[in-house]
């Protein structure tokens, strides 16, 4: 029992990275990125396969953040300079990344089975995640500190004012969704490690994933300033994947479990009666 | 810095088919440190002309010269680090989510490019710069000095054009754009916004246009008065030859001025 809240735990912590991403894009941004989707599973399956070709852990971690990178400035290329809607543009970009991910993988899935991870047992990966998580949250808290963050969250709060102040947002847009889509692969990365494979479809329903993340911590803990959202989008990543492993303890089908997260993100939304840039219009009365 | 608009035009398509060209080679000068108020009726060009020097139209032709420095050529965002704007909208000029400090952060850095190096270095708006804002907006005589870290959008639409002209007069500007910035308000909020306007164009000593509609104010603030007309330029008066007018003259001018134009048509 306590292994799989252990589990759980360390889940949370691993999809931390999306949670964190998908608050940078939609949250800071305003900015509804689906290539999350992609670039999840790009960071899981480049990852792996330099792990399986036994290239240290570090550099396999380094070459999903940036590729990832790479994917976000694409889809913010796309957005910015060919005018593109922010859906269509990361939908774009997402499916590309399929072939591009399955070509660098070479099959559909790579196991991890004899990679030799320093942590090896959950309370190893929960310590070692859990480093890696404080030190995202505080990297961000900083990077969101500095006048470059106070330009992306101008930005994403009134656009018309930010460029009325100097700051360029096609340039800040494409930054802002790079580094978001280098946190989601990072991610991605990190989960196909602690779970031992990654897969190329293992990025399938992540927005929703990281979403449900941001609202749950959201609602927990109501944040007032940008490190304490931060914070609340960990804490909503580790709640998410509780409630998910809480479900299948209760005995849900394994095979229900995206429908599970859909319904739970929903029940989130509506309840919660949080409006979502750009995915929840204000149609009822509020 | 002296503003020079030379053969400048600008036109749009109509919603239902044709075309309609308002600036066809608009010309108009103003020295250093000029206050020129603009009026004219809806559809004369008065707020379109300052999106066009601005950037956020995009001119068809000619040539508007800031100092030395064509800025046609510029993006917007690039132009707005030497032109503070002041926007009708009180929720255009802020951002609602970030608090006055912050606010006035971006607006002190508008000189400097998102990536150059000193914006990934330092918190901001740190210590520092809150006891400076603070100053300022007791220097002004504004009540917000102990209110920083209040988000904009808590505060009233009269607040937040207060806060948004204190952030046009900060980082340096050459040129203010004011476009019918106190429309918004309130008689009360627009005395007080109205005032620090002066205040402000005096102590920078800043190129100014101002556009309104209000014909008290024309005649009160500013050292030209420019009437538009269906984009050009109907009639150009100094300090001293606007003392000729009385508020009922010049209302007889500005509705003899106006011609009836299709609102449907506007941009």
């Amino acid at each position: 029992m306590l292994t799989l809240w252990i589990g759980a735990l360390d889940q949370g912590l691993a999809y931390a990275g999306l949670a964190l991403g998908v608050y940078l894009t939609l949250r800071v941004l305003n900015f509804a990125d689906i290539t999350v989707d992609g670039s999840f599973a790009l960071g899981g399956g480049s990852a792996a396969l330099l792990l399986s070709e036994q290239v240290a852990v570090p550099v396999a971690l380094l070459v999903a953040v940036g590729l990832g990178a790479l994917a976000g400035m694409v889809t913010g290329l796309i957005h910015t300079r060919l005018g593109v809607n922010d859906l269509f543009a990361g939908i774009l970009t997402t499916t590309g990344l399929y072939s591009i991910t399955l070509r660098l993988m070479g099959r559909s899935n790579i196991p991890l089975t004899d990679v030799q991870f320093a942590a090896s047992s959950d309370i190893h990966w929960l310590v070692a995640l859990l480093l890696v998580v404080i030190g995202l949250i505080a990297l961000l808290a900083l990077l969101l500190g500095t006048d470059l963050g106070l330009a992306l969250r101008a930005i994403g709060n009134n656009p018309v004012m930010a460029r009325s102040n100097g700051i360029s947002t096609r340039r800040g847009l494409t930054v802002g969704i790079a580094a978001g889509n280098a946190l989601v692969a990072l991610a991605g990365a990190l989960v196909a490690s602690y779970q031992g494979f990654a897969d190329v479809t293992m990025g399938l329903g992540s927005l929703i994933l990281g979403l449900g993340a941001v609202i749950v911590g959201e609602s927990v803990l109501r944040p007032r300033s940008v490190g304490w959202a931060l914070v609340a989008v960990v804490v909503g990543s580790v709640l998410f994947r509780a409630m998910i492993a809480l479900a299948l303890q209760l005995g849900l089908d394994p095979v229900d479990l995206k429908l599970a997260t859909a319904l739970l993100l929903l029940a989130a939304l509506g309840l919660g009666r949080l409006r979502i840039p750009g995915l929840s219009a204000p149609g009822g009365e509020s | 810095m002296s503003l020079e608009i030379v053969g400048l035009s600008w036109g749009h398509a109509l919603p239902g088919g044709g075309w309609r060209q308002l600036f066809n080679d608009f010309n108009l000068s103003c020295s250093t440190g000029q206050f020129v108020v603009v009026i004219g009726s809806n559809g004369s060009g008065k707020s379109t002309l300052l999106n066009l020097i601005a950037g956020r139209l995009r001119a068809g032709g000619g040539s508007v010269r800031l100092g030395d420095r064509e800025l046609l050529r510029l993006p917007e965002h690039r132009r707005a680090r030497t032109i503070g704007r002041v926007m009708q909208n009180p929720l255009d000029g802020t951002a609602p989510g970030l608090t006055i400090a912050e606010n006035l952060r971006l607006a002190e850095c508008r000189r400097r490019s998102l990536l150059a190096p000193r914006t990934l270095f330092g918190l901001h708006p740190s210590r520092g710069d809150c006891h400076r804002y603070a100053d300022l907006l007791e220097e002004l005589g504004l009540p917000l000095a102990d209110r920083l870290h209040t988000p904009v959008g808590d505060l009233s639409g009269g607040q937040r054009q207060t806060i948004s002209l204190v952030m046009a007069s900060l980082g340096e500007p050459r040129l203010l754009l004011l476009d019918e910035h106190t429309a918004a308000l309130d008689p009360r909020a627009e005395a007080g916004v109205m005032e620090l306007t002066a205040r402000l164009v005096n102590r920078l000593g800043t190129t100014t246009l101002m556009v309104t509609h209000s014909l008290e104010q024309a005649l009160h603030y500013g050292d030209r008065l420019v009437m538009l007309q269906a984009g050009a330029v109907l009639g150009d008066w100094s300090a001293s030859q606007r003392q000729s007018f009385t508020p009922a003259s010049l209302r007889e001018l500005y509705a003899s001025a106006t011609v009836p134009v299709d609102e449907s048509s506007l941009p």
